[in-house]
């Protein structure tokens, strides 16, 4: 009788771990796949182009904003070194990036209303540009000069941003933004579309950062 | 000892469980977003205008334009054959696409292609095998990021009868 008992209770409580294992196994199964919406959320880019570009961007954050020099619209040669003293948004994008636009007014918005206290965005295309073909290359600056002149952009575009590919952690989607406070350093960076709120908290940073 | 054994393999239950797929998906660098599916090898009459369809897969959580995307801007997917490739394409049918909101403006809608779709293309083989390399342009994003414009190959072998 009594061995009857202890196996009944063993067998009860086997039972009952099983029913709780059962439990805990779901509900990480539920957890995993609220993290994998919240992933795709993010962006599948992510897995598309290996590794996480975001993490390109990190190395970045706290080093000095690569120097560069490249053409306006105009042909005019616009350097970052020229900004210095003031906060800088380098806005990478393109005329075919959907995202891009979206955040464009907020751009716009943005550098109008801090401008005054010593900001500036250079909008960088990376639009493919051929040098080689004079009419290809007029076609190509025109559909951007298009853009510009739709989105209303205030602010100095400049052309050929693939060139900054290297120095500025790959480049691989669009768009991407970097930081830079007074000083010419990097205090965020951000690739992909955030919301105007984040972007203008990185440039309160940018503009309180290095003075 | 029963009950060790029971609590090993109730463990094993709770934690060990995990299939592969959980995992979050990491590929090799600049994977491309489309990937051609089939066929491989098609025969048409030699000389007259034949619909082949060509199934494309987008990566899941990307999406592609369309060939008729609203915007302006946006580049749309086409397919083409380089010449002197023995086939001509004659008409390219593309399909519609769906609609697609951007979480962070629902109010903007774009058409684009997802998952699995098809483009029917109506070629005009020469008489013989034709190694085709036909091309899709396109541009492919996400719902906050794009990736540059891409061209893929298509490879196909046409045989003309």
């Amino acid at each position: 009788m009594k061995r009857n008992t202890l196996v009944l209770g063993v067998v009860l409580v086997i039972l009952a771990v099983f029913g709780w294992a059962g439990w805990a196994n779901w509900k990480y199964r539920q957890q995993a796949a609220e993290r994998r919406m919240a992933d795709a959320a993010k962006g599948e880019l992510v897995a598309a182009t290996g590794g996480d570009p975001q993490q390109a961007l990190t190395p970045l954050v706290g080093k000095p904003a690569p120097e560069f020099s490249l053409e306006d619209l105009s042909g005019k040669k616009v350097s970052l070194s020229s900004y210095k003293g003031k906060a800088v948004l380098i806005n990478f994008w393109a005329t075919w990036c959907g995202p891009c636009k979206l955040e464009t007014p907020w751009l716009v918005d943005l550098r109008n209303q801090y401008a005054s206290q010593g900001f500036e965005i250079l909008g960088v295309s990376t639009d493919d540009i051929d040098r080689d073909d004079s009419k290809a290359f007029d076609k190509e600056k025109k559909e951007i000069a298009g853009f510009v002149q739709q989105m209303h952009m205030p602010y100095p575009v400049l052309i050929e941003g693939d060139k900054l590919s290297k120095p500025y952690g790959g480049l691989d989607a669009m768009p991407t933004s970097f930081y830079v406070d007074r000083s010419g350093t990097i205090v965020a960076a951000q690739m992909g579309i955030s919301s105007k709120d984040e972007m203008e908290g990185n440039i309160r940073k940018a503009l309180k950062s290095g003075s | 000892m029963l009950v060790t054994g029971a609590l090993a393999l109730i463990s094993l239950a709770a934690t060990g469980q995990v299939p592969a797929s959980d995992k979050p998906a990491r590929t090799g660098s600049r994977v491309d977003a489309v990937q051609y599916l089939y066929p491989e090898q098609v025969t048409v009459p030699s000389g007259k205008a034949s619909p082949v369809a060509l199934h494309f897969r987008v990566k899941e959580g990307l999406h592609i334009n369309s060939n008729k995307p609203k915007d302006e801007f946006l580049i749309p997917t086409v397919f083409s054959i380089p010449e002197a490739s023995g086939v001509r394409l004659e008409r390219a049918d593309y399909p519609a696409g769906k609609e697609f909101e951007l979480p962070v403006e629902p109010g903007t809608k774009l058409i684009v292609y997802t998952g699995d779709f098809a483009i029917e293309a109506r070629l005009v083989a020469q008489p013989g095998d034709h190694m085709v390399e036909a091309k899709l342009r396109y541009q492919a994003c996400d719902a906050n990021v794009c990736l540059p414009p891409k061209t893929i190959t298509v490879p196909i072998d046409v045989v003309g009868k």
